[in-house]
C-alpha cells in the first residue's frame, strides 16, 4: 500500500531504519537469526520501499539527511517570510508611478501569476520546500492585492477582507499540504470571527482586541474542527488547529486574569480577575487531562505551558515585591520539581492504563 | 484530495471574485450623484510630513485635517493635526446624542456601577457631519480673536511685564494661525441615518458626511462626573493621490523635504460617493506655490 503523504512515507522510512538497527542488535545477541535468503528478501523489500519513497517524496533516508532536512525547513520558512515581505516592499516602492488601471492590472496579474507558479512548482517539487516559498509569496500577493485596492480607491477598512484571505490560505494549505499556510489561514479566521463577535456587541471592528472575550468563539470552533472534519490525510493539521484553539482560549484568559476591566461583564475587576484565574487554572488542567487521555501531546504540552504561566503569574503577583529574590526563585524551582513529580505519576498511570488495555 | 484542475479553478475563481467584488463596490461608490463635493485647501488636506525620496513608499496621500469646537471658551484647540484626538469634548456630543447613537447611557454617572460601565464602553462607527468654513469655524475664529485682544489689553496695561508680553504674542500668533493655517473643517453632528443627516445638512458643497468612531467618556466638570463623547478618528483619513495629479504635489513634497518655511497653496476638489468613500476629482495649485 502506498503511503498517503510525504510525512507518512518519512514515518515508514524511519520505522524501517529502527527495525533494521534492532534486527542487527538481536542477531548480535543471538536472540534471533535470519537465514541468508530471508535477509536478502527483507533487504530487497526495504530497499525497494525506500527507493520508491525517495523518488516520489524525496524523503530522508538516514539521520544526517534528517538534520539537513531540518535546516532546509528552517531556511524555507525564513525564505518564505522574507520573499513575502519583499513582494510587499517591491510594490510599495513603485506603485505611485503607475496609473490606476495599471496598478489594478499589475496587482491582479501578480496574484494570478504567483498562484499559477505555485501550482506548477507543486507539481515538480517533491520536497515541498519550494512549494512553501511559492505559496507564501502567492498569499502575500493576494493580501497585497486587496490591501492596495483599499488604498488606491480609499475604501473603508472592513473585516470582510479577512474571509477571502483565510479561504485562499486554506486552499493553498490543503492542496499543497503546507502547515505554514494553514497557520496563516487560521490567523485570518481568528481575526474575522473575533471581529464579528465584537461588532455584534456594537463596537468598531478594529477594536475587537480590546475585549479579549471576543476570541472565545473562535477558540472553541478551532479546537473542535479536527473532531468534525477528519484530517488523516494532512499530517499535523489537526494538531495545529488544536494548538491555535488553545492559544486563542488561554492567551485572552491570561490577559483577563490580570486586566479585569477588559471584560464584557459589568462586575468588579478584581472579582473578574479571580474568576479568569480560576478558569485559566482549571482550563489548562483540563487540557492536560484531555491531552493525556486522548494521546494528544500538543494539547497536553499546551496545557502544561499555560498552567505554569498562570501559576508563575500568580506567584509574581503575590511574592515578587515581598519575598527576597533568592526565595522567590527557589519557590519557582521547587514548584517545577513538584510539577515534574506530578507529570511522572500521570505518565506512569497512563502507561499502566495502556498496558491493562492491551 | 482536491484534483489539480479543481484547485486551479477554485484559486482563480477566488482571486477574480474578490477583485470583482472590491471593484464593483468602487464602481457603485462612483456612480450617480456624488454624496458631497467639497473644495478643500492645504488647511484641510495636508501633505505628508516626509520628503518623497526618503521613503520606501512611492505613493502620495493627503491627510484630512478636521477639528471639533471645544466645550469651553478655551482656544487651545487650534493647533496640531486632528485636534479631537486629544479627547476634547464637543458641546454637541452630549449624553442625549450618545443615546441617539446607540450607546447605553441609562446608568447614573455618579455611581460606582455607572463609572465602571462608562469606562468600559468602546468606540462605535457612526456617521459624522463635517462642516467646512461654517459657524463652528467662525466661533473658533471669534474665540481666538477675543483671546488675542484680551491678552493684548492686559499687556498694554502692564507694558513692563515680560510674561504678559510673551502671552500677548502667543495669543496673536494663535489668532493668525486660526485665520491662515488651521483647518476650517469641523465635526458638528453625528447620526446613524445618512438620509436624515443629509436632510438636515442639505448643502453638499459645505457639509461632508463621513464614517468615524465615537467613544463615550466620563469627564470631571465642577468636581462632578459628566458624560460626554469624543471622536477618536475618521474611518478614512488618508486620500490617495492618483498619478494624474502627482506632478502637482511632487515639487511641494521635495520642498517640504528641505524643511523650508514656505507653505504650498492648493485647492483639492474632494468627492464623496454613495459609500461615503472619497476620491480626488480636481486639483488647482495656486500661483507661487511651487
Amino acid at each position: 500500500m502506498n503511503p498517503l503523504s510525504r510525512t507518512d512515507a518519512q514515518k515508514q522510512a524511519d520505522e524501517i531504519r529502527i527495525f533494521q538497527k534492532e534486527l542487527a542488535r538481536l542477531e548480535r545477541e543471538g536472540v534471533l537469526t535470519l537465514t541468508e535468503s530471508q535477509h536478502t528478501a527483507l533487504a530487497a523489500h526495504h530497499n525497494g520501499l525506500l527507493a520508491r519513497f525517495t523518488q516520489t517524496f524525496d524523503i530522508d533516508r538516514d539521520a544526517r539527511g534528517k538534520q539537513l532536512s531540518l535546516g532546509m525547513r528552517v531556511a524555507s520558512f525564513l525564505g518564505a517570510l522574507a520573499l513575502a515581505a519583499s513582494v510587499f516592499f517591491l510594490f510599495y516602492q513603485f506603485w505611485g508611478r503607475f496609473s490606476v488601471p495599471a496598478q489594478v492590472t499589475i496587482l491582479l496579474i501578480a496574484t494570478l501569476a504567483t498562484f499559477t507558479a505555485t501550482t506548477w512548482i507543486q507539481r515538480v517539487d517533491a520536497t515541498g520546500y519550494f512549494t512553501k516559498l511559492a505559496a507564501m509569496v502567492a498569499f502575500a500577493c493576494f493580501v497585497l492585492n486587496i490591501v492596495m485596492l483599499g488604498q488606491i480607491f480609499n475604501i473603508t477598512p472592513s473585516d470582510k477582507a479577512l474571509l477571502p484571505w483565510a479561504a485562499y490560505a486554506l486552499l493553498l494549505a490543503y492542496v499543497c499540504d503546507l502547515r505554514l499556510l494553514l497557520a496563516a489561514g487560521i490567523l485570518c479566521l481568528i481575526a474575522f470571527v473575533s471581529a464579528r463577535t465584537g461588532t455584534w456587541s456594537g463596537m468598531y471592528w478594529l477594536n475587537f482586541g480590546q475585549r479579549p472575550e471576543n476570541f472565545f468563539p473562535a477558540a472553541f470552533a478551532l479546537f473542535f474542527i479536527p473532531q468534525l472534519i477528519r484530517h488523516e490525510r494532512y499530517a499535523g493539521f489537526a494538531s495545529i488547529y488544536r494548538v491555535f484553539g488553545l492559544l486563542t482560549l488561554f492567551l485572552p484568559m491570561l490577559v483577563l486574569a490580570n486586566w479585569g476591566q477588559g471584560s464584557y461583564l459589568d462586575l468588579d475587576p478584581n472579582v473578574l480577575e479571580g474568576f479568569y484565574q480560576i478558569l485559566g487554572f482549571s482550563g489548562s488542567a483540563l487540557a492536560i487531562w484531555l491531552g493525556i487521555r486522548r494521546n494528544w501531546s500538543d494539547v497536553a504540552n499546551s496545557g502544561v505551558v499555560f498552567f505554569v504561566i498562570f501559576l508563575y503569574t500568580k506567584f509574581f503577583d503575590w511574592w515578587w515585591e515581598t519575598m527576597p529574590k533568592y526565595l522567590f526563585f527557589l519557590v519557582l524551582g521547587l514548584t517545577a520539581v513538584l510539577f515534574l513529580f506530578i507529570l511522572r505519576r500521570l505518565r506512569a498511570a497512563a502507561i499502566k492504563t495502556g498496558e491493562s488495555a492491551s | 484530495m482536491m484534483t489539480r484542475t479543481r484547485f486551479i479553478i477554485a484559486g482563480t475563481a477566488l482571486i477574480l471574485a474578490t477583485n470583482l467584488v472590491a471593484l464593483a463596490g468602487v464602481a457603485y461608490n462612483h456612480s450617480g450623484e456624488p454624496e458631497s463635493i467639497l473644495k478643500l485647501s492645504q488647511r484641510e488636506l495636508s501633505l505628508p510630513y516626509y520628503a518623497i525620496n526618503q521613503h520606501d513608499n512611492s505613493g502620495i496621500s493627503l491627510s484630512l485635517r478636521w477639528r471639533t469646537l471645544h466645550v469651553g471658551s478655551d482656544t487651545r484647540n487650534g493647533f496640531g493635526v486632528n485636534y479631537a484626538s486629544w479627547r476634547d469634548a464637543s458641546a454637541w456630543l452630549d449624553q442625549a446624542k450618545l443615546a441617539a447613537l446607540g450607546f447605553d447611557v441609562s446608568k447614573p454617572v455618579d455611581s460606582t456601577e455607572g463609572r465602571l460601565h462608562y469606562n468600559k464602553l468602546l468606540s462605535k462607527e457612526v456617521l459624522l457631519v463635517l462642516e467646512l468654513d461654517g459657524a463652528a469655524y467662525q466661533s473658533a475664529l471669534a474665540r481666538a480673536k477675543e483671546a488675542a485682544e484680551q491678552e493684548q489689553s492686559l499687556f498694554a496695561a502692564n507694558p513692563d511685564n515680560p510674561k504678559l508680553k510673551e502671552r500677548a504674542k502667543t495669543a496673536n500668533d494663535r489668532y493668525l494661525q486660526e485665520t491662515q493655517k488651521n483647518s476650517r473643517l469641523f465635526a458638528i453632528d453625528a447620526g446613524l441615518d445618512n438620509t436624515a443627516l443629509r436632510a438636515k445638512y442639505a448643502d453638499r458643497t459645505r457639509y461632508l458626511i463621513v464614517r468615524g468612531q465615537v467613544r463615550p467618556q466620563l469627564n470631571e466638570v465642577d468636581h462632578k462626573p459628566h458624560l460626554t463623547g469624543y471622536i477618536s478618528r475618521l474611518s478614512i483619513e488618508e486620500v490617495n493621490v492618483p498619478l494624474s495629479f502627482r506632478p502637482l504635489f511632487e515639487p511641494m513634497l521635495r520642498e517640504s523635504g528641505r524643511r523650508t518655511q514656505s507653505v504650498p497653496h492648493y485647492e483639492v476638489t474632494l468627492t464623496y460617493g454613495k459609500r461615503l468613500e472619497p476620491w480626488i476629482s480636481a486639483v488647482h495649485v495656486k500661483a507661487g506655490a511651487q
